[in-house]
C-alpha cells in the first residue's frame, strides 16, 4: 500500500487522523481507534474497556440512548464496535453524502457520555450475558485457558469480557473514572477512507475534535517474564469431543519476526497444504481440524496451534505428533515450494484486505494502533514478505519453537478419563541453540469482543461454525474476511 | 445516491442450458466466481438425508486430475481460497488469476474424484460436527425447531443427515448423486472482477460449455403447513445460557409481499444497531440478553423459509422473552409501524444496500439470487423504489397475513430454572 493516498491530521491536542480518498462507490467508512484496551485496566476493572464500549451507545449529552443507532439507520448506514486487549475501535459506514455525521457522534461521545445509572445496570445484564455466552462455547474456554497460562504477569492474561465478580462490583462512578483517565484526543485517532474530500475533511476534523482536552498518557504494563518451562493445563467442556491448544509467545505486530511467523503460520497449520492438515487430518486421521494462527499485539504475544480430535484418539498421541512436526520444521526449515506457496496466498490475503472502504480503515487502524512503526509500516508490508528467505525462516521458528516454549491445553469431554501427559516436551529433542535465545519478544491473539452478535440465525454447518469459532482468534495478520458486513441485502 | 451506482452485468445461456453470468466492477483488484447448482438437501430421497451436504462436503477433497492436496495447491498457487457445500463451488482470488479460477471451478464441480478414503474421512468429520452439535444448546434448539417448523419436509432436518445416515453413505452413492444433481440445466454460473462483461463471458463459456448431464425430474415438497396451536419443546442441558427460537413456517422470496416483510422485519427485529423493537426491548431496554433477532424474510428461497425468531439469555428469563416475543408480534400484526419507523427503515434499507455491492463475492451472490428467484439483473436499481412505495398499511397487511402468534413453535435448549 502506498502512503502516498494518506493524508495525515496532527492537531495540537495530540489527535491524529488518517484520511485516504477512494471514489469507486460513494461510501466513507470511519474508525476511531482508542488505545485503550483491557491492558489499560486496573486491578478490579477487567472488562471495563469492553463494557464502556457497550455504553458509548447508551447516551450523551446530545444522543439520547438509542439515537446514535437510529441516526445511523436513518442515514441509511451502519455502525460497530470492538474491543481487545489493546484497544477499542468505533466504526461507522455511511455514504459520501452524510458521513461527516459520524465525525460529529465521535467527537460528542469522546467526552460526553453520561453513564445513567438505571441505564448502567441494565447493560451490565447484557455484559454478563455476552460473557455466559462465551462459557457456553468450548473453544472460547480452551482459548482463554491458555491463554491465562502463557501470560501469567502481564494485563493479557485477563480475558477482554473480564471476570463476572468485577463486572458486578463496578458501578457507573467507576465507570465515569475510567473514561475519564482513558478516554481523550491523545489516546485515540481516526481513519476515514471513501469518497471524501480529504482537505475538506482535515477542516471538519479540526473544528469537531480540535477543543477536546487530552487524557494522562497510558499507564506502564508488567512485562511478562521469559517462560521458561513448559505450562500444561486442562479443561473439561461438555460433550465428547476433545480439542488441543498449544501457544508459544512471539513477537511484537510489525517486527520483522511477525512477517516470518506469517509464513511458518502458512506451513505448518494454518492452510489446507500445511504440514499438520496433512499429516493429522490427512494421513494419521487422528484430527477432524487443525489450525494455526500468528496472533500479533502491541505487546510481545502469541503463536497458536489448535486441533479437534476424532473420537477415540489419544490426544497425548496428537500433541506428540504436533510436536514432532514442530521440530522438524525447526531442523529442515521450510521447502522452497512451501515458502512460494505462503507468499502468494499472503499476497492475495493482503490484496482482499482492501477490498471494501471499511477493509481498508480497520487495516491502517490495526497497523497504526499496534504495529511498531504504526501505518506507515504498511508501505513496507509486501517488501519485507518477499526479503525473507528459508534461511531466517528457519531461524524464527527456532527462535520460538522449542519444546519448552508451549503453553498447552486439553480440553477433554467431563467424564474422560485424565492421564498425564508423559512430560511430552521433555521427551523430545534438547533445544536447539537458537532456541535458548528465543522469547525475548512476545506477543498475542486477539480476543476481541464486540458490541453485537451475529444477527443470522447460524445456517452454516457445524464443522463451519467450528471452525469458525476456533478462528475467532485469527483477528490480525493477512486475512480475507473483513470485521463488518454492513450492506442490508437487496 | 444510487443514480451513481451503475451495476454492469450481462448473462449468456449455453447450449447445455448453463446459465452464465458475468459482472464488471472495474476498479477491483479481486475476482470470485461461483458455481450454484439444485443439488440440495430438496432433492435427496428418503434414504438419502444428507447426501447433498457430504457430497459437497467431498467437492473439495480432490478431483480427477487433483488428490485433494494437490488441489489444495492449486488453489493456493492463484492465491484463492475455495469454498465448496451442497450445489456450490466458490472460488475467490487475485483477479489476475481469473481465468485459472473459472477453470478451477470447473474441474471442482464437475469431476470430483470421491475417493473412498477421502469420502470416509469426511463422514468421520461430519460425524464429529454432529457430535459437537449434540452438546451444543444453540443448535439442538436450532434443530428441534426446524423440525417443528418444517415437519417432513427437507428442510426440517439437518444438512448433514444424522449420524446413521451418514456412516452408512458409501463413494458410490455420492458419485450417483453428483450425477444425478449436477448438470447443467438450472445451473448458474456467476463471476465478477475488474474484466469486461463480454470478456469474462467467453471465459465462463470455454471453461463450461463441455459440461454435460441429463435433467432429472424433480419433485417439489410438499409446503409446510402452520402448527396447530403453541407446539413448545425445552431440552435441559447445563449450560450458562438457555437459547430460544420461536416461530412457523415463512415466505418464498417470490411472495408478493416480500419487500413488505422486510420493511417489517427491520421494524421488528433486524433493524441495524438495537433500533428494532425486539431488540430494543430486550436488550436495550430489559438487559435480557446479548444476541436476539426475528425475521421471516431471511431464509425466504425458492422453498419457503420461516419466520424465526431467537434469543439467548438466562433461565430466569427465558418465559419473558417468549412473551415479549409474542406480544410484539401481536401488535404488528394488529397496528402499523409508526410513520418515524416506516420513513426510518426506508431510509435504512434504501442507503445502506449499495454496501453490498462492494465486495465481487457479494454481487456474485447477488446475482445468481436475481436470476433464481427471477428478479432481473436490474433489480438492484428498482429496490430502492420498491422499498420508499411501502406503506404503513402494506406493513401491517404483511403482517397479520404471514405472521402467527397462537401457532407457533417454539423450542429451546440449555440453562433450565
Amino acid at each position: 500500500m502506498s502512503l502516498e493516498g494518506v493524508h495525515e491530521v496532527r492537531l495540537d491536542n495530540g489527535f491524529r487522523a488518517y484520511l485516504v480518498e477512494r471514489r469507486e462507490l460513494p461510501l466513507v467508512a470511519t474508525v476511531l481507534w482508542y488505545r485503550v484496551g483491557s491492558r489499560d485496566e486496573r486491578t478490579g476493572e477487567t472488562g471495563l474497556a469492553h463494557f464502556l464500549e457497550h455504553m458509548m451507545f447508551k447516551g450523551t449529552d446530545r444522543y439520547a440512548k438509542g439515537q446514535i443507532d437510529l441516526l445511523t439507520a436513518k442515514l441509511g448506514g451502519s455502525n460497530n464496535a470492538f474491543t481487545d486487549h489493546d484497544g477499542t475501535a468505533y466504526h461507522f459506514s455511511l455514504a459520501s453524502d452524510r458521513w461527516e455525521t459520524a465525525l460529529e457522534i465521535e467527537a460528542n461521545r469522546m467526552k460526553n457520555c453520561l453513564f445513567d445509572p438505571a441505564e448502567f445496570d441494565a447493560e451490565r445484564n447484557v455484559v454478563l450475558d455476552e460473557l455466559a455466552r462465551g462459557e457456553d462455547d468450548p473453544w472460547n474456554v480452551l482459548w482463554q485457558a491458555t491463554e491465562a497460562l502463557a501470560f501469567q504477569v502481564h494485563p493479557y492474561h485477563h480475558p477482554v469480557i473480564g471476570y463476572a465478580e468485577d463486572l458486578r462490583r463496578v458501578d457507573a462512578e467507576g465507570m465515569r473514572t475510567f473514561y475519564r483517565r482513558n478516554y481523550g484526543p491523545n489516546r485515540a485517532f481516526l481513519v476515514v477512507v471513501g469518497d471524501i474530500d480529504h482537505e475538506r475533511a482535515a477542516e471538519r476534523i479540526a473544528e469537531l475534535f480540535g477543543s477536546l482536552e487530552p487524557v494522562p498518557d497510558r499507564d506502564p504494563v508488567l512485562v511478562e517474564p521469559v517462560a521458561r518451562h513448559e505450562r500444561r493445563g486442562v479443561v473439561r467442556a461438555p460433550g465428547s469431543l476433545t480439542r488441543i491448544a498449544m501457544a508459544c509467545r512471539t513477537c511484537r505486530m510489525g517486527e520483522r519476526d511477525d512477517f516470518a511467523l506469517d509464513f511458518l503460520s502458512h506451513v505448518i497449520g494454518s492452510s489446507k497444504t500445511s504440514r499438520l492438515h496433512r499429516r493429522l487430518v490427512l494421513e494419521e486421521e487422528v484430527a477432524t481440524y487443525v489450525t494455526s494462527h500468528n496472533e500479533t499485539r502491541l505487546d510481545p504475544g502469541l503463536f497458536w496451534i489448535l486441533a479437534e480430535l476424532h473420537a477415540g484418539v489419544d490426544v497425548e498421541r496428537v500433541e506428540g505428533l504436533i510436536r514432532e512436526e514442530l521440530s522438524k520444521l525447526c531442523d529442515e526449515g521450510v521447502e522452497a515450494a512451501e515458502q512460494r506457496r505462503a507468499r502468494v496466498q499472503i499476497r492475495s490475503s493482503y490484496l482482499f484486505e482492501d477490498e471494501t472502504v471499511l477493509d481498508t480503515a480497520l487495516k491502517i487502524g490495526r497497523f497504526e494502533a499496534l504495529a511498531s512503526g504504526g501505518h506507515r509500516l504498511l508501505e513496507n508490508v509486501l517488501p519485507t514478505y518477499d526479503e525473507i528467505d528459508r534461511r531466517e525462516l528457519r531461524e524464527v521458528a527456532q527462535r520460538y519453537f522449542g519444546p519448552e516454549a508451549w503453553s498447552v491445553v486439553w480440553s477433554l469431554p467431563e467424564d474422560a478419563e485424565l492421564r498425564r501427559p508423559a512430560a511430552t516436551a521433555r521427551k523430545r529433542r534438547t533445544r536447539s541453540k537458537a532456541a535458548t535465545s528465543a522469547a525475548k519478544a512476545i506477543k498475542a491473539p486477539a480476543a476481541k469482543t464486540s458490541r453485537t452478535a451475529a444477527k443470522k440465525p447460524a445456517r452454516k454447518p457445524a464443522k463451519k461454525v467450528a471452525k469458525k469459532a476456533a478462528k475467532k482468534a485469527a483477528r490480525r495478520a493477512p486475512k480475507k474476511s473483513a470485521a463488518a458486513k454492513p450492506e442490508a441485502r437487496p | 445516491m444510487s443514480s451513481r451506482i451503475q451495476l454492469r452485468c450481462a448473462e449468456r445461456e449455453l447450449k447445455n442450458g448453463l446459465c452464465c453470468i458475468a459482472l464488471q466492477s472495474p476498479e477491483s483488484s479481486t475476482f470470485a466466481v461461483s458455481l450454484s447448482l439444485a443439488a440440495s438437501q430438496i432433492e435427496e430421497g428418503d434414504d438419502e438425508h444428507g447426501l447433498a451436504y457430504l457430497t459437497g462436503s467431498c467437492l473439495e477433497e480432490g478431483t480427477r486430475r487433483h488428490s485433494a492436496v494437490e488441489l489444495a495447491e492449486a488453489v493456493e498457487n492463484i492465491g484463492g481460497s475455495l469454498s465448496t457445500a451442497a450445489g456450490s463451488v466458490t472460488i475467490q482470488c487475485p483477479a489476475d488469476e481469473a481465468a485459472r479460477a473459472i477453470r478451477l471451478v470447473r474441474t471442482v464441480g464437475l469431476e470430483p474424484a470421491f475417493d473412498p478414503r477421502d469420502v470416509r474421512r469426511v463422514q468421520a468429520e461430519i460425524l464429529s460436527e454432529i457430535e459437537a452439535d449434540d452438546a451444543d444448546p444453540r443448535a439442538v434448539a436450532r434443530r428441534d425447531f426446524r423440525r417443528g417448523v418444517f415437519g417432513e419436509h427437507p428442510l426440517g432436518r439437518p444438512s448433514y443427515g444424522d449420524a446413521k445416515t451418514i456412516a452408512g453413505f458409501r463413494a458410490a452413492d455420492l458419485e450417483r448423486f453428483h450425477r444425478t444433481w449436477y448438470a447443467p440445466r438450472g445451473a448458474i454460473v456467476a463471476a465478477s472482477g475488474p474484466a469486461p462483461v463480454e470478456e469474462t463471458l467467453d471465459v465462463l463459456a470455454k471453461a463450461f460449455r463441455s459440461f454435460r448431464g441429463a435433467d432429472s425430474p424433480r419433485t417439489a415438497p410438499l409446503d409446510p403447513e402452520m402448527p396447530h396451536g403453541r407446539n413448545e419443546s425445552h431440552v435441559p442441558m447445563d449450560r450458562e445460557q438457555v437459547h430460544v427460537y420461536l416461530g412457523h413456517p415463512g415466505v418464498r422470496r417470490s411472495n408478493p409481499d416480500f419487500v413488505p416483510l422486510l420493511v417489517m422485519d427491520h421494524v421488528l427485529g433486524t433493524g441495524p444497531g438495537f433500533t428494532s423493537r425486539v431488540t430494543r426491548r430486550l436488550r436495550d431496554e430489559m438487559g435480557l440478553c446479548y444476541a436476539v433477532s426475528a425475521s421471516i424474510t431471511q431464509g425466504a428461497g425458492l422453498h419457503p423459509g420461516a419466520f424465526t425468531a431467537y434469543i439467548g439469555t438466562s433461565a430466569a428469563n427465558r418465559q419473558r422473552s417468549i412473551d415479549v416475543f409474542l406480544e410484539e408480534i401481536r401488535r404488528i400484526r394488529s397496528e402499523p409501524p409508526t410513520p418515524d419507523e416506516l420513513r426510518d427503515v426506508q431510509e435504512y434499507l434504501t442507503g445502506s444496500y449499495v454496501f453490498g455491492l462492494e465486495r465481487n463475492s457479494n454481487l456474485v451472490g447477488y446475482a445468481i439470487r436475481a436470476r433464481r428467484y427471477g428478479l432481473g439483473y436490474d433489480y438492484i436499481h428498482r429496490y430502492p423504489d420498491e422499498v420508499r412505495a411501502v406503506t404503513r398499511e402494506d406493513v401491517l397487511r404483511a403482517a397479520a397475513t404471514h405472521l402467527d402468534a397462537e401457532r407457533v413453535v417454539i423450542a429451546s435448549a440449555g440453562a433450565t430454572v
